[in-house]
């Protein structure tokens, strides 16, 4: 018999410490870079999506372990942002499997519930590499389960964990050249034990204070902002857990997709619906709640529900997404993810039907993905991500969302994105067909960055200096010079820029146009056969991105 | 007596149309307001000077002429007991034709003894260009209009013509292109690829990236739909894009031959208006359009 020890409160507030404990190190995740320029992000990933998995149990107070889990996981699905929030969110899920069936769980039950974990998460990645927090949580949660015995308590758990995650992470820079090269371990993992640590605080006996992110998400609605003379505008935020019954339906053969339609049916938008087994978690946009109850009560009951009037909701991106009146049906859309305000504008040109600001990371969260397919209420959507990071978030928001065929094109950078939107040709009728037909456009392509240099390091046989301009191309550092210029001509020549058509330069937003006309001017003298063509991108980090194809 | 009548549309200058017998309609354009009719106020076209105007921002519109003026150009002729054959740039491009209707009408009715007739070319620069040449050549050797017309009602479908521009920015104003590359906004080194439809309208068939691969495709074109090739000639035009249009002329003769008839003129600025410049094409004879 092992012990009983933790409910869903105690898991509740593991998880509140955890993403608290990776709060305060949330700057120097973002810092275990292995490039030398300021764009890390995993700590802003893993803190935005571990703070979506929490928001979504405030508030709620006698929830059985399994409850608080599948609700925690549920939102750090829709909230994940990154490939390291994706991995995150998919940990969870893992954990949330393990631990439904239980009102609390004893060590045994945690730990392997943890351990599923790591299979959830290696199933997210299509190549799964090691020397992540992949291998670096798959390490500790199989460690540490090995040693669980009737004696342990607890405490003993989380101190095996901490230890075998610390000790796997140190190992990273041995199975990844790249972080050995750049003297750091890996970002994921490193967050992952501050995670735990707050967890292991927990178990201590702390709990999580107001100021924990948690806490301070929820300010409580402004009830001013629907009065006596206010008219519903916007409808209700309709959100539900729905455990189907056997007396009702045949669990086996339920349909979502066919409740997603009777939703529509009722005129439900925005809605967002999958299922964990005989849970089937339901979020809908309505003005009439009542029906959407109604309709719902036909396959089962509720285990939880939140229902909120969307006036209230002082989250701007609801009101401006509300704001705009749903477009038609069509049959294909284009949705794609963009920082800087020209390049956001030069895609929208370039035929977008949606452009989610990627901000300054480029971290769009699954959620953000999934209103932008609602938004463009099309039959098959074609989303180019144009970021590495970006494309498991993608692929995520797709399974989530039911209301559309998500066809997510690989490519892996705003140069490649460019390349494959421009030449898009959306007159067949086989989805698979125009995406493969962008494949070849997508390989031939070659994007280059300059950036400032962020610190002193010698990387591919560069030296590097801070404060210097440094060119790269397909991950590798090319060059480092004193000046933009001379790094965006030493960096074309790197790059073979001779041997394309085209030359697409898109200033940041440190670059003023004359800067960007004089080094179009250069290029296009030294490069007499390649079109050299400016645009102002306004983007962070990058103070060029060169596009050649 | 017949009486060959073309206009500036289809590219003619006045040195050939003088070659075959032609006598020219000049259809206008505009800048900020002020008309220009195209060898009528100036003898010479200067494209360098006419293009790099465009090229500095300025947008020309066009315009209709008026029943009046068509019936200054035809009444003379008619009056002197002569028929016309007006061979023109195509009807559904433009409402100009229906201002030429009632003048015709009129003046048959004053004239009840003289022909009135057309060969609508379903072009405009070098696609009329092609087919001009060819009737003033029939024209020359002697062909009667009745002969004439027979060959061109099988013939106009069979003269092709294919062009890229890079800039949408005329394409926009002009509004005149079907199905331009979706729904583009700019271009971004894209080349929609144009050609004219058998109902003599402008539409867009595809899109390549780069000039390089845009002039591939043109050769691609000409190779797949031509059609009896050296027996015709071969016009390749350019709007100010000397280096383009020739690196397209050296590909042709590449993949055709030193020996075609090939030809190589410049865009007449009110079509230019249209499609701005670096605008480069090819018209050929081939099995369609």
């Amino acid at each position: 018999m092992y012990n009983v020890i933790v409910d869903g409160e105690m898991f509740v507030n593991m998880i509140s410490l955890g993403a608290a404990t990776l709060e305060e190190h949330r700057t120097e995740i973002n810092d275990l870079n292995v490039f030398p320029i300021p764009d890390g992000d995993t700590g802003d990933n893993m803190c935005m999506t571990m703070e979506a998995g929490i928001a979504s149990v405030t508030g709620k107070n006698t929830l059985s372990i399994g409850e608080a889990a599948s609700l925690i996981s549920d939102g750090m699905l829709l909230g994940a942002r990154g490939n390291s929030g994706v991995i995150l969110s998919r940990i969870f899920a893992g954990i949330a499997k393990g631990l439904k069936e239980h009102d609390k769980a004893d060590v045994k039950a945690l730990a392997n519930a943890f351990r599923i974990g790591s299979d959830e998460a290696y199933l997210a990645v299509p190549v799964p590499v090691d020397g992540t927090i992949l291998s670096v949580y798959r390490d500790a949660t199989e460690y540490a389960l090995s040693r669980v015995s009737e004696n342990t308590t607890l405490a003993e758990y989380m101190n095996d964990l901490l230890t075998e995650l610390r000790s796997s992470l140190s190992r990273t820079p041995d199975l990844l050249e790249v972080l050995k090269e750049a003297g750091v371990v890996d970002s994921g993992g490193a967050g992952f034990v501050y995670i735990s640590e707050g967890m292991k605080k927990a178990i201590d006996g702390e709990v999580a204070s107001p100021s924990a992110p948690a806490a301070r998400r929820e300010a409580g609605p402004d009830l001013s902002a629907f009065t006596e003379d206010s008219v519903l505008e916007f409808g209700y935020c309709t959100e539900f857990l729905l455990r189907l019954q056997t007396s009702k339906v045949d669990i086996d053969s339920f349909d979502v997709k066919e409740l997603v339609s009777l939703l529509e049916g009722v005129g439900g938008e925005s809605i967002v619906a999958f299922r964990e087994g005989s849970i089937v978690k339901v979020h809908v946009h309505t003005p009439h709640p009542g029906d959407v109850l109604d309709l719902c009560q036909r396959f089962g009951e509720f285990l939880t529900l939140k229902i909120e009037n969307m006036s209230l909701q002082h989250n701007e991106k609801i009101e401006k997404e509300k704001a705009a009146p749903k477009k038609a049906r069509s049959k294909y859309a284009i949705v794609a993810v963009a920082a800087g305000e020209g390049i956001k504008n030069t895609f929208s040109e370039l035929g977008c039907d949606r452009v989610i600001d990627g901000g300054r990371l480029m971290n769009p969260s699954a959620e953000d993905f999934v209103r932008a397919f609602d938004e463009v209420n099309a039959d098959t959507v074609f989303v180019f991500p144009n970021n590495s990071n970006v494309f498991l978030t993608a692929t995520q928001a797709a399974k989530l969302y039911e209301g559309c065929r998500a066809v997510i094109l690989p490519t892996k950078s705003v140069g490649e994105g460019y390349a494959a939107v421009s030449m898009i040709d959306l007159s067949g009728d086989d989805p698979d067909a125009i995406a493969a037909e962008l494949d070849e456009v997508i390989a031939g392509v070659k994007t280059g960055t300059v950036s400032q240099a962020s610190k002193d390091v010698t990387r591919d046989g560069v030296k590097i200096v801070a404060g210097d301009y440094i060119g790269f191309s397909g991950g590798v550092v090319l060059t480092d010079e004193k000046t933009r210029e001379d790094a965006a001509a030493a960096l074309c020549d790197g790059m073979g820029a001779g041997d394309f058509d085209i030359m697409l330069l898109i200033t940041g937003e440190t670059v003023t146009e004359e800067d960007g006309e004089s080094l179009r001017a250069s290029l296009a003298s030294k490069y007499k056969n390649t079109e050299v063509i400016t645009i102002a991108g306004g983007q962070p980090i990058y103070d060029l991105i060169i596009v050649l194809e | 007596m017949l009486v060959l009548f073309t206009d500036t549309d289809t590219d003619i200058t006045p040195k050939m149309a003088e070659e075959y017998g032609y006598r020219l309609i000049s259809m206008p354009y505009s800048i900020d307001g002020k008309s220009t009719y195209p060898y009528v106020d100036f003898e010479e076209f200067d494209a360098h000077a006419f293009y790099d105007t465009l090229r500095a921002g300025a947008l020309p519109n066009t315009s209709a002429i008026s029943e009046e003026a068509y019936r200054q150009y035809f009444e003379p002729h008619l009056e002197a007991g002569n028929d016309i054959l007006y061979v023109h740039f195509s009807r559904a491009m433009t409402a100009t034709f229906d201002a030429m209707d009632r003048a015709v009408a009129a003046l048959l009715e004053k004239y009840p003894n003289v022909h009135f007739y057309e060969v609508d070319t379903k072009g405009i620069t070098i696609g009329s260009l092609n087919i001009v040449l060819e009737i003033g050549q029939m024209y020359k050797d002697g062909k009667s209009a009745e002969e004439i017309l027979e060959w061109a009602k099988d013939e106009v479908d069979r003269f092709a013509v294919y062009f890229f521009a890079d800039d949408l920015r005329f394409f926009k104003h002009s509004g005149r292109v079907s199905g331009l590359a979706g729904t583009m906004g700019t271009l971004l080194g894209v080349r929609p690829i144009i050609h004219m439809n058998s109902e003599g309208k402008m539409v867009s068939v595809g899109k390549e990236k780069g000039r390089a691969k845009a002039v591939a495709r043109l050769v691609d074109t000409v190779a797949e739909l031509g059609d009896g090739l050296k027996d015709h000639r071969v016009i390749v035009a350019h709007t100010d894009s000397p280096e383009i249009v020739g690196e397209l002329a050296d590909r042709l003769k590449e993949r055709f031959g030193d020996d075609l008839d090939m030809i190589c003129v410049d865009v007449n600025p009110t079509a230019g208006s249209h499609c701005g410049p670096n605008t480069v094409g090819v018209s050929f004879h081939a099995k369609h359009r």
